[in-house]
Formats: C-alpha cells, sequence, structure tokens
C-alpha cells in the first residue's frame, strides 16, 4: 500500500497539492478527505471527479494530518490521504437518507456491504444533524450482524450546526452517508474507543423522547433544563450540550453518552445524536479536565502493545473533546503517531462509531475513537 | 515554561557578538515556538477553567438542590417504611446471609420480648432460647441458595409459657448487582385460624355424617315407596285390559299418570341423594347412539304429538354412531331435557340436534342441543336455572309439577360424565338447551340381538314359573303377568317357601322378590345355584328388587341371578326380562 497526505486551506491550493503529490507518476486509487465547510465543497467534488479517483469524504469541526512532514491540527481547512487500495477488496459507495429512517439507511449499507464481500469492515461517514447514529449502527448489524466491523464519524459543520455534508467524487449530500467496504480477507482492521467523561449531578428521568428528540426532563422542557441547570443562554446550545451530554444509565451494561447535535427552540425540545430511550435514567456529565489526556494516552498505549503493526490510522475525535482541551487535544493524538509513526488522518466529529478491541460496535459521543488498517499481504 | 525563558535569555546573554546571536537564530525560533505553544495550552486552560467553572458551579448549585430533594424524598420514604413496619399486623425480619438478624419489627421484637435493636445481629436460637426447628433453618438456607421464595410454611412456636402458630412466607433480598444478600421474613400468627380449622373440621366430620345418615334415610324411604307404587301402577294395568266403562278408562289413566309423576319425582330424589352422597358412578358400556335416540324420538314423539307438537331429531353425519358411555344416564339428561321441552310449549316445534364438536384420537365431544318454541326464560332466572330446587318460573296460565331437582341432576350427570351444560333462551320465542359430553369410540359392534332380544312369548308356553312375593299385591301383579304370557304359575310367600317348592317340582324359571322374611331372594337364588353345582343345569333366576341403586345390579349376579326388573315394572319390561333369560337357557 502506497500512501501520500497533504493538507490544504482552499480547494486551489488543495488541487496544486494533488498535482504536486502525483508529478512523480504515484497514481492512488482512493482517496480519504476531511474537509472544513469553510471551503467551496461542491468545486472539491467536481475536481475529484476530473481526477477520477474514489473518494471518501466529509466536512468536519477540524480536520488533523499527522505524516512524517506534515503533523497539522486545522480548522478551515483539508487534509487528504491519497491510497492505492487493492482494487478488488475495497468498494466505496455512497446513500442518500433523504425519506428513509437511519436504521433503514443502515439497513441498505449493511446489505449493500455484505454483498460486496463475505466478511466486510466498514468505515462509514453519516452526515451529522440527520443522522441518529445509534440507529445506523443498529440498522446495519441487523443486516450484517453485530460481529461486523464498523468504524467511523458523523459529519461536522465547524460547530455551526446548520449543514453537515458527506460527499464521493460524484456528489455532494447533506443528508446520507458514505461508506468503505474493505475486504478483511486482505486487511486487518481493528479499533479503539475511549470517552473520560464523568457523569455529575443527581438522576434525572427521561420524560417524554422519540427516538434521538428529547421534549421533557423530569416533567420539565429538555431545552430549560439545560439552560437553566449549565446557566447558560439559548444561543450557547447545541454546542454548550456537546460538552455536556447526557449519560443514559444502561443497568448491567456500560453507560452511553449523548451529545446534543440540535435545539428545536420553538417546542423547547433537544435533538440528540443518538437514541434516548423514554424513561431512561440520565444524568449531565462532564469532562474531568486535563487528565482526560493521560487516560487517552494510556489507552492508545496499551491498543498499541496488542496491535504494533497499522499501514495507517484514521481517528474520529469528538468536538467537544476538542472544545474541552483546546490546543492540548494534541498530547492526545501526538501519541496515536509517535506510537506507530504511520500516517493518521481524523477529523473532529458530531459522533463516532467504533468497535471497542473485540467487542461490537457501537455508536459514541465525547470519544477518541481510532481505526488501524494493516494490508495483509504487507504482513508477509 | 518559565524554565524555559530563563534558559533563553541565558543563551542570548552568553552571544558576545553579533555572529553569534544570529547563529543561536534557528535555536532561538524553535524554543520560542515551544514556548507560544506552552502559552497557547495555558492561555487555554485559564480560559477554560473560568468558563468552566462558572457551568460547574451552576451544576453543582442545582445538584445539591436536587439531593436535597432526593434526601428530603428519602427522609419521607425511610418514615413511610418505618411506619409500615411497624404497623403491618405480621412479624417481619430481615436477616443476612448468615441467617443473622438485622432488622425486626415492633411486632417481632414484642413477640420474642426483647428490644428491637438487640435482636440485630442474633440467631434465632438466640432470640427464641430452646428453638429447634432444623427443617425451617434448612428452608431458609435453600430460599439464600436458590433465591427462590417460600411461602405457607407453618410451625409450632414454643416459647417460655406460650405455644403458637406460625405462619411464614421468606424471600430473598437482591443488592443492585442482582446478589443475594440476606431475606426477608413475613410470618403470621395463625393460632387462632388453627383453632377454627379443628373445630371446622370436627364439624365437617358431623356435617359428613349427618349426610350420609341423610341419604340412607332417604334411599330406604324411596324404596318403602317402590313398594306401594309397583302395587298402584301394577294393579291399575291390571284394570286397564279388563272391560271398563269409558269414564273409567279416563279415570284409570289419570291415576296411572298420576302415579308415573310420582315415580319421576322418586327417581330423581334418589338420583340426587347419590349424586349428594358421591355415591353416583356412571357405568361406561359400548353403545349405538342412533338407537338410544330412536327410543328416545318412540318416547317422546307420542308425548309431544298429545299437545300436537312435532318432534324432530337430527343426528348430523359426521357423528360417530359407536360410542363407549353411560348410555343409561345419557338417555336421562335427553328425556329430561326433551320432557321439559315438551312441558313448557304449546305450540310449534321441539328439535334435537347433535353435532360433532371435536374428533380427536379414539376420543368424541358432542354436543347435544334441545330446542323449543315455548314460553322461554326471563334472563335473570337463567343462572340459577341449573341449581337445586330451581324451577323454571311458570306461565301464569299453568302450574308445572316437578322436583326442581331434574336440571340440577342433568348438570351434575354431564358434569361427572366430563361435560358442560347451558341454555340460552328468548322470553316468549322459546328455548335451547344445550350439552357436550366426551364419548370413547367403540370398535366393537354391540350385538343388536343381544341387546334387544324379541319378545318370544312361544317359549312361554306350557312352562311352570316359581314366584317368591311376600307383599300380597304384588303376588297378584306378577301372577296376571306372568299367567298372561302363558306361564304357569306356581306362588310362595317368603324364601324358605321358595325352596321348599323348589325342591318339589321341575320349575322353568325363578322369580324371587328381593326382601323377604325368613329367607331373602338372594340366599335363595345362592342355595339354587349351590345345589346346581356339578351339573349341567342352569334354572333362570329373575330378581324382582325395588332396590334402584347402582351397584346392585353387580350384587344380584353375584348371588347367582341371571337378570333383575326394578319395581314398579310394566308387563312389557317384565316380558322382556324374562324372554331374554329363557331364551339364553335354551341356547
Amino acid at each position: 500500500m502506497v500512501l501520500k497526505t497533504f493538507h490544504a486551506d482552499s480547494v486551489k491550493g488543495f488541487r496544486q497539492a494533488w498535482a504536486d503529490n502525483t508529478s512523480d507518476g504515484f497514481q492512488p486509487n482512493a482517496a480519504v478527505i476531511f474537509s472544513s465547510v469553510d471551503l467551496e465543497l461542491q468545486e472539491l467534488v467536481s475536481f475529484l471527479q476530473t481526477i477520477k479517483i474514489q473518494a471518501f469524504g466529509c466536512s468536519s469541526c477540524g480536520e488533523f494530518l499527522y505524516d512524517t512532514n506534515n503533523q497539522v491540527i486545522t480548522e478551515g481547512g483539508v487534509v487528504c490521504l491519497m491510497m492505492t487500495l487493492i482494487p478488488e477488496s475495497f468498494d466505496i459507495k455512497q446513500f442518500n437518507g433523504l425519506g428513509r429512517s437511519s436504521f433503514e439507511l443502515g439497513n441498505n449499507i449493511g446489505k449493500w456491504a455484505g454483498e460486496r464481500f463475505e466478511k466486510p469492515a466498514i468505515l462509514i461517514l453519516g452526515s451529522g444533524l440527520e443522522t441518529d447514529g445509534e440507529q445506523l449502527v443498529r440498522g446495519i448489524q441487523h443486516v450484517a450482524g453485530n460481529d461486523v466491523s464498523m468504524f467511523g464519524g458523523l459529519a461536522g459543520d465547524d460547530t455551526q450546526f446548520k449543514e453537515t455534508f458527506v460527499f464521493s467524487e460524484e456528489k455532494l449530500e447533506n443528508n446520507g452517508a458514505i461508506v468503505m467496504a474493505l475486504n478483511t480477507s486482505q486487511y486487518i482492521i481493528q479499533g479503539l474507543a475511549t470517552s473520560g467523561w464523568v457523569s455529575i449531578g443527581a438522576d434525572k428521568i427521561i420524560t417524554h423522547a422519540e427516538g434521538n428528540i428529547v421534549y421533557t426532563i423530569d416533567g420539565q422542557p429538555a431545552l430549560d433544563v439545560y439552560k437553566d441547570y449549565l446557566n447558560v443562554s439559548d444561543t450557547d446550545l447545541p454546542e454548550i450540550g456537546v460538552e455536556y451530554p447526557l449519560l443514559i444509565k444502561k443497568p448491567g451494561a456500560q453507560d452511553v453518552l449523548r451529545a446534543v447535535i440540535n435545539v428545536d427552540r420553538e417546542k423547547k425540545s433537544l435533538i440528540f445524536a443518538g437514541t434516548v430511550p423514554n424513561g431512561a435514567v440520565v444524568t449531565f456529565s462532564c469532562s474531568p479536565g486535563f487528565e482526560i489526556i493521560e487516560s487517552t494516552r494510556n489507552k492508545v498505549n496499551e491498543f498499541h502493545n496488542h496491535n504494533e503493526e497499522a499501514d495507517l490510522l484514521i481517528l474520529f475525535s469528538c468536538m467537544a473533546r476538542h472544545n474541552a482541551l483546546g490546543p492540548t487535544i494534541s498530547e492526545e493524538i501526538d501519541e496515536a503517531w509517535h506510537n506507530w509513526a504511520k500516517p493518521l488522518i481524523g477529523f473532529f466529529t458530531y459522533g463516532e462509531i467504533g468497535n471497542n478491541y473485540n467487542a461490537a460496535c457501537d455508536f459514541y459521543n465525547e470519544t477518541f475513537t481510532m481505526v488501524s488498517i494493516k494490508q495483509k499481504s504487507d504482513v508477509a | 515554561m518559565s524554565h524555559k525563558i530563563v534558559t533563553l535569555i541565558e543563551e542570548i546573554s552568553k552571544a558576545q557578538s553579533p555572529e553569534a546571536f544570529f547563529g543561536l537564530k534557528a535555536f532561538l525560533l524553535n524554543e520560542l515556538k515551544k514556548v507560544h505553544s506552552d502559552y497557547d495550552k495555558l492561555a487555554f486552560k485559564y480560559e477554560r477553567s473560568t468558563k468552566e467553572k462558572n457551568i460547574l458551579n451552576s451544576l453543582l448549585t442545582k445538584t445539591s438542590v436536587d439531593l436535597k430533594k432526593v434526601s428530603d424524598n428519602l427522609k419521607i420514604r425511610a418514615e413511610e417504611l418505618s411506619i409500615l413496619l411497624t404497623t403491618i399486623p405480621a412479624f417481619v425480619y430481615f436477616k443476612d446471609t448468615q441467617l443473622k438478624y438485622q432488622i425486626v419489627n415492633q411486632q417481632f421484637a414484642e413477640l420474642a420480648g426483647i428490644p428491637s435493636d438487640q435482636i440485630a445481629g442474633k440467631m434465632i436460637h438466640e432470640v427464641f432460647p430452646g428453638y429447634e426447628n432444623s427443617d425451617y433453618l434448612e428452608k431458609e438456607y435453600a430460599v439464600l441458595k436458590n433465591g427462590i421464595a417460600l411461602y405457607d410454611l407453618e410451625e409450632e412456636l414454643t416459647f417460655k409459657d406460650w405455644k403458637r402458630w406460625i405462619n411464614s412466607n421468606i424471600a430473598p433480598i437482591r443488592n443492585l448487582e442482582n446478589q443475594i444478600v440476606g431475606l426477608i421474613g413475613i410470618s403470621w400468627d395463625i393460632t387462632e385460624r388453627k383453632l377454627h380449622e379443628e373445630e371446622l373440621q370436627k364439624s365437617n366430620e358431623l356435617a359428613v355424617a349427618g349426610t350420609l345418615a341423610k341419604n340412607e334415610f332417604i334411599a330406604s324411604v324411596s324404596h318403602e315407596f317402590r313398594t306401594p307404587m309397583n302395587g298402584i301402577l301394577g294393579l291399575s294395568e291390571i284394570l286397564k285390559n279388563s272391560p271398563l266403562a269409558p269414564d273409567q278408562v279416563d279415570l284409570l289413566n289419570g291415576i296411572i299418570s298420576s302415579a308415573e309423576n310420582l315415580l319421576v319425582l322418586l327417581n330423581d330424589v334418589l338420583d340426587f341423594s347419590a349424586i349428594e352422597a358421591g355415591k353416583m358412578e356412571m357405568d361406561y358400556q359400548p353403545f349405538m347412539l342412533d338407537r338410544v335416540m330412536e327410543d328416545i324420538s318412540l318416547v317422546m314423539k307420542m308425548k309431544a304429538a298429545e299437545k300436537s307438537l312435532l318432534f324432530d331429531i337430527v343426528i348430523e353425519e359426521m357423528v360417530p354412531n359407536l360410542l363407549i358411555g353411560d348410555s343409561q344416564r345419557f338417555r336421562q339428561i335427553m328425556i329430561n331435557l326433551t320432557n321439559n321441552a315438551v312441558k313448557f310449549t304449546e305450540h310449534g316445534k321441539i328439535a334435537v340436534h347433535v353435532s360433532l364438536v371435536k374428533l380427536s384420537g379414539n376420543s368424541a365431544h358432542l354436543r347435544f342441543e334441545v330446542s323449543d318454541t315455548g314460553i322461554g326464560i326471563a334472563p335473570d332466572a337463567l343462572n340459577s336455572l341449573f341449581r337445586v330446587f330451581s324451577r323454571i318460573k311458570p306461565s301464569k296460565a299453568r302450574q308445572q309439577s316437578g322436583t326442581g331437582l331434574g336440571l340440577s341432576i342433568c348438570k351434575k350427570l354431564t358434569e361427572l360424565m366430563g361435560g358442560r351444560i347451558g341454555v340460552e333462551s328468548s322470553l316468549g320465542k322459546g328455548s335451547l338447551f344445550w350439552f357436550t359430553l366426551p364419548f370413547t369410540l367403540s370398535i366393537l359392534h354391540k350385538n343388536r340381538s343381544q341387546e334387544d332380544q324379541p319378545a318370544a312369548s312361544s317359549c312361554f308356553k306350557q312352562k311352570l314359573v316359581l314366584v317368591a312375593e311376600d307383599n300380597a299385591i304384588n303376588q297378584r301383579i306378577v301372577s296376571y303377568h306372568l299367567q298372561k304370557m302363558g306361564f304357569e304359575v306356581e306362588l310362595a310367600i317368603d324364601g324358605q317357601q321358595a325352596l321348599e317348592k323348589y325342591h318339589t317340582r321341575n320349575f322353568d324359571l325363578v322369580v324371587l322378590d328381593i326382601q323377604m322374611p325368613l329367607m331373602d331372594g338372594y340366599q335363595v337364588a345362592k342355595a339354587i345355584r349351590q345345589e346346581e353345582q356339578g351339573s349341567l343345569r342352569h334354572l333362570p333366576i329373575i330378581a324382582l328388587t325395588a332396590n334402584a341403586m347402582k351397584g346392585d345390579r353387580e350384587s344380584y349376579l353375584e348371588a347367582g341371578m341371571d337378570d333383575y326388573v326394578s319395581k314398579p315394572f310394566t308387563y312389557a319390561t317384565l316380558e322382556k326380562v324374562i324372554s331374554k333369560a329363557l331364551c339364553r337357557a335354551i341356547n
């Protein structure tokens, strides 16, 4: 597998960098691209079409790229990983989400991946404001089985919470998903998801919710509860709701964090990145401070001890981590880069999808979710 | 960071010349970059902590309010639970996994006579010295081990100067991780109840004895009724065959009809007392449904015709014909329901419908419906219809006779046979009585000749019959019927005389009353059979009996009799039984 990376701060810069990186005759057959919504994304897609590259991309809340030449965390830019994958062992397809539930969208994705490869691994980018990440994951698992390996994130829009995008070389869409299926007989896909967020405050009950929309908490309008408890103004939401997500207590199972991704000010309801069940017992949650970086570094090291070989790393880090950790977020990304010293690309998300070690895949908020990809023939 | 800045200043101060200073440029730039980055991070952390401080302060303030509410609620809950525990009229205790008491309620402490705080941590034998019911402790250990609650554990607790019966329920207590951490026991003092139960048991035994006595009385009274009834019916039949004036025939028919009604009542009372005493046993034999229904049709068509009513029986094609069941009891239910239908219908039709409900394996569930176009039954009367002594309210025009036992007997009989009975009715339009019965399918064809042998009066000519009967009226009736059949009759007035006469002539048939002075019918029959032993001779013996309880048949046959005729009997019945016995003897 030959890999090259670059970053740019405009579509023009992107075109130039692409030209520079292919001037030596390098002919990549796939590209992973994460871009700010500041860039003319339609123009970017048109360019990708002209160079006939299979692209796997989405909009972000900040992008990062670590390679021998570049180690950058950008906002308002674009990062790109150019790859030569075994043509018959990968495929990329874009799925439109309009008029179908996230679960149905997941069904379609699971069906396609299963048709492409007997044992596929799935990399997935979903539009960030329209998708119930949990239902998307359940929909895929419903068709492909619970043991399917799956990693990805929900697209961002630089915390404007207006419109997010997924794209291939063919089109730019604000509702749907783009999926890369990899044949696991050729590629080893492994990953890690870690959060560090902790519960704070007394238990509350979700008294009215439908899917990922929460209308009332303890009988009070959900928006009022958030404003009141966090002492913030109307305009601070949804952004502050990503940093202070609800922690859903699941007796006998791992607690789940659900971040606010949208607000219906008229109905005073909050829209979360994943399902919040009626009657669920929840608390607020927050980052306990900068010590979560240490916790992430330990988990990354531990993961590296079990999985030293990788050709590349893709990282999906929640935008709330970026908000909470600021420039110090580089310390946890640095750790991943230093351990493998292989190209690392990623973006700050509105939600993450991943298998934690060998556990079944789930949808998360507030996590540092990382996937390592290794081509098997290279092992030999 | 301050350390880095000091190092930088030191490096700059070391540079003695501009060249040396410029030589440091790359190093300085790199170090400055690091300082800048560190500054950025520090600045962010500062800004962040200020912003976070506000949010967390708010969250903490709100949380403390929430927690105060929760704590207040918990206090209220604790108080409520405490009140519940104190006032619940039961002994409540919590034990840990070593079965040591943790918490007990006031009632428990009072029972033990020790303050509740002194009970905590103790084992049961420390609270109730001398307690040795290891069985109960084993049950408590079983609850801890299996996690399954046990109910209704009764034990007699003897302690200090008292003795009480205690009933307990014990259940495991689990923590949030679902581990068993102890058990809860709730016990009641059931001493009073136990005493009541003992009293109840005693009075129950008395009641049972009373019921038995009552049933014996009814059985013997009804037996006593049968003998005069036989006289009335038998003599009336004889009288009917003698030349009478037309008005005398009418009067006689009145007597016969009244006597027949009285007999039905008598049979009802007898059946009812047998059911009540639990002595009603079913006699399951193979039979052909269509034959039984034909019999019923013959009887009922006549009764219906007297009132100008139509009577119709429909048996659906799917209904199996060869069944095993108590055909007599089935017939009784059918007759009762159809009789009622005729009784309460003035115009129209009585329809009997037989259908198959379910066929599975070798059993068939049949449904029988008797519908009429009669007066119907008011809705409020429907529920009590099958209760004892319930009577269908008579129409204002006429009153109907009956004991009120008929439907109750039908219900009991259907239930005894595993079926159900019910009624649908609409006042003024008619009623539909239905019942369902399970039958076993019979694979054996019943020999028709065996059941219904044609009367072969020719067999009787010149035959000699010995009749033993102590009642003079019955003597007359039996003699009259037998002579009419062509027999020569020799009479004996008791069992002993019968046996003596048996030795004097060569009889073709013996008809024995059961209850006679000196020797009863059983003894006579046994003696005759004993004498026959070793020879090929078998003299047909027929019992005449007023006993109509089930089980009697067996005892007659056991005594060596060939068949029996129940009093009161008709000419036809007597002829049929005798004919059967004689033809069997000839064959």
